[in-house]
């Protein structure tokens, strides 16, 4: 039974943390959430000589083929940046095609997304914004040349940047997946603005778009398991992003509450902002033990791996939204305003609370899976 | 990191649960006797006393061994050894700062339960703010006579012995001029009244002590220096029971899941409600999260880490979490989660406690983890001061000495 990083696993965070701290300054992140495309690329292409882009995909594809520990302990740093960018949804369709790709499908993406060239975007949710794989109602139609998508998703990330979507579909078999060019004839972008410009959000009307055959991902019909693994993967990762925020403003609230003063002395001597504090830390260090114990269950295959994912989303959405929220209650006014940077966090980690399935919807995972 | 226990491990829980299979009492434990015995009975197969050292009568186990033990012992519901505040406070207090004259005369009979131990520390005017504690020792010659009120007292009625923080030098400040002592409970300067809980029962109780005597040869360190020995004795929570409750937690659940599959409302079982639902899959989560944050504990343990202060999170996260366990509990049982007898279809749970009872008792003990051995406020403090390193406060008693 160990619960500690290996030295490895330590270098990686202490790395991905020097790296942010001097690439990913608040100050960049801010000036990202003013452009246009939101992302950085030659942050990206810095990212992939890191390996960071490869750090989970198989060796033979140019990877390193590290768990999902290494993966959360990068993304917790990266949520502790505020990192705005397509880095979770791009490695989770590399999952899928390293899981359920042809080799055809892997030579074309892997590769290509290990060395930063490409990037990926998931279409998850429907009109309906079920997180349920079985909810999918966007239709895929046989054709001669391969499949037709028609329908809407919603709320896709970072769309607008990625070379490859992955889209599920219903064929007469059931639920599939599939790869598609985002600049395929019969798409339409409507983009919006989320509270957290850190997170680009567009909507993805589908009408009659053509798919070849050769970009059905996995068995038509079969797509179910590899949605629910994507699901879990994806949940334990944002769990990682929101405790490495919560980390930051803690942090933040925690070195604001020793110097600043008021009657006569730091606030951080009163019982009322120091019991915030600690409460901040239990939440902080509870959302620490939920993450990485789903992360283990999941390299592990262990007996409770779907459930400990469900779990850590759950559990560490509602405590980084707490953590976030209450270091903006100590720092009082300046905590509200847009120039102090404790915002970034708590927007991050509130976009990310409705990603991946929202704790609702989590926490009847876990109902039916532990009672039935 | 690995989150698998190792081959020892699963080997030493293989073999305790195969002798708690054979030897746990299937009757309840009505007398003192008949609990003494069952004691005397797991400290022989090495499940008591299992982190003092071997030459003191106990044997040397990890803290991992120990979380096992109690995780089993949660698990088949087998009656908990008594004399705990003894083996898991008192006895290691003897054991650091005792001298070997005080080992050799107590250490053995309180690991064996021949003797019991309580704790008298708390008084009506000293709870939190335990050094403004009043009781008194007066040196007479070659023993002290001691004067005061003590409360809360856990055990009291069979207690043979108690660990006294008590006041030798009046004039010192506040935390200066308090002893430690070991004071013999069965004197007639010694008076125990048993006080009634808002559960009804009466664990723990009044000791009123008039012209008692106590040895100067149990005086524990140094005369006058009891307070730095008072607060290591706070600070010996090792662990040892983060599996076992957490295993209650979730014996307690499967009851709860069992319960609103029974009971209906709106013409349908309780589990079919979308809000009862949501409720009890954060339950799940919650006391899940208690597990991880166990092992998380052990597993630094394991590495000889001392967790110090940080001990203060997880007792304020596990007693915090047992109020809204059963909080929300009762809330998606209704009436029928009150009832404080059992009835047939309602099956008995743990309490926080250790002991049997409803769910009614169960919430009703929820209230006292967040109150006794430090409160949530406290806990907060310690976390604040000496885990995060917050300015101490403005408090008048410092501003005063």
């Amino acid at each position: 039974m160990d619960f500690s990083f290996t030295p490895d696993q330590t270098l990686l965070k202490n790395s991905a943390r020097a790296f942010l701290d001097e690439h990913c300054k608040p100050a960049t992140v801010r000036l990202l959430w003013d452009d246009a495309r939101g992302e950085s690329e030659s942050m990206w292409k810095e990212m992939a000589q890191l390996g960071w882009l490869g750090l989970s995909l198989p060796e033979e594809h140019g990877g390193s083929g590290l768990g999902m520990v290494e993966s959360a302990l990068l993304l917790e740093e990266l949520g502790r940046a505020a990192y705005p960018g397509p880095f979770w949804p791009t490695m989770l369709a590399a999952a899928a095609v390293t899981d359920h790709g042809t080799e055809v499908q892997k030579k074309r993406w892997l590769g290509a997304i290990a060395t930063g060239e490409a990037r990926a975007a998931l279409a998850l949710l429907d009109a309906d914004l079920d997180w349920n794989p079985d909810a999918v109602a966007t239709r895929a139609d046989k054709t001669s040349t391969g499949w037709q998508l028609t329908g809407l998703k919603r709320y896709v990330a970072w769309g607008h940047v990625a070379s490859v979507l992955l889209v599920p579909a219903r064929t007469p078999d059931g639920v599939s997946l599939f790869l598609v060019e985002p600049g395929a004839s019969g798409i339409r972008w409507t983009p919006m603005m989320n509270m957290d410009p850190g997170t680009r959000l567009a909507d993805l009307t589908l009408d009659r778009v053509p798919v070849r055959s050769d970009d059905l991902l996995g068995a038509p019909g079969a797509a179910a398991p590899a949605l629910h693994q994507l699901l879990r993967r994806g949940a334990v990762g944002a769990a990682a992003e929101m405790l490495g925020a919560a980390r930051r403003c803690l942090d933040m609230a925690v070195g604001y509450a020793k110097v600043r003063e008021q009657f006569g002395q730091p606030i951080g001597s009163f019982q009322a902002i120091r019991h915030k504090c600690a409460d901040m830390l239990l939440e902080t260090e509870n959302s620490h033990s939920a993450v990485y114990y789903a992360a283990w269950a999941l390299d592990a295959g262990a007996e409770d791996a779907g459930t400990a994912t469900s779990i850590a989303k759950s559990y560490v959405g509602d405590a980084s939204r707490k953590v976030c929220g209450e270091a903006i209650q100590v720092h009082g006014g300046i905590g509200f305003t847009w120039e102090y940077d404790l915002h970034m966090y708590f927007k991050r980690a509130k976009a990310l609370e409705a990603q991946y399935g929202d704790a609702d919807f989590h926490r009847e995972l876990i109902l039916a899976d532990v009672a039935g | 990191m690995d989150l698998n226990y190792s081959a020892d491990d699963r080997a030493f829980r293989e073999k305790t649960r195969r002798w708690l299979e054979a030897n746990t009492p299937t009757d309840d434990l009505k007398t003192l006797a008949e609990r003494k015995a069952w004691h005397r009975k797991l400290y022989e197969a090495g499940y008591v006393g299992m982190l003092w050292p071997k030459e003191y009568g106990g044997w040397g186990a990890t803290a991992m061994q120990q979380a096992i033990v109690q995780d089993e012992m949660a698990r088949i519901g087998a009656p908990p050894a008594i004399n705990g505040l003894g083996i898991g406070f008192i006895g290691p207090t003897i054991i650091v700062h005792g001298t070997e004259a005080q080992k050799q005369r107590y250490l053995k009979k309180m690991l064996t339960a021949e003797e019991i131990w309580c704790q008298l520390y708390s008084e009506p005017n000293a709870g939190s703010d335990l050094a403004g504690l009043k009781t008194r020792a007066e040196d007479a010659g070659d023993h002290f006579v001691v004067n005061g009120q003590k409360i809360w007292t856990s055990s009291g009625p069979i207690a043979d012995w108690g660990i006294l923080l008590c006041r030798t030098d009046p004039k010192a400040a506040k935390h200066k001029g308090i002893s430690c002592v070991l004071l013999n409970m069965r004197q007639p300067g010694v008076e125990v009244r048993p006080l009634k809980q808002i559960t009804g029962h009466s664990l723990f109780s009044e000791v009123f002590m008039t012209n008692a005597r106590a040895d100067k040869s149990d005086l524990i360190g140094k005369l006058d220096e009891g307070w730095a020995i008072a607060q290591t004795t706070l600070g010996y929570e090792r662990g040892g029971n983060s599996l076992g409750r957490v295993t209650r937690y979730a014996i307690a659940f499967r009851q709860l899941v069992r319960a609103t599959k029974q009971l209906r409302r709106n013409g349908r079982p309780l589990i079919e409600d979308p809000v009862v639902r949501a409720k009890m899959g954060r339950l799940y989560a919650e006391l899940e999260v208690q597990r991880y944050a166990g092992l998380r504990v052990l597993s630094a343990l394991n590495k000889g880490d001392s967790p110090g202060a940080a001990s203060s999170i997880t007792k304020l996260s596990y007693t915090e979490f047992e109020k809204r366990y059963y909080d929300t509990a009762l809330e998606i049982l209704g009436p029928w989660g009150q009832m404080m007898t059992a009835r047939e279809e309602f099956e008995e749970i743990d309490t926080s406690s250790g002991e049997a009872g409803t769910w009614a008792t169960a919430f009703l003990w929820a209230r006292a983890g967040t109150i006794y051995s430090g409160s949530s406020e406290i806990q907060k403090n310690i976390i604040g001061e000496r885990v995060l390193g917050l300015p101490k406060e403005v408090r008048a008693d410092r501003l005063r000495s």
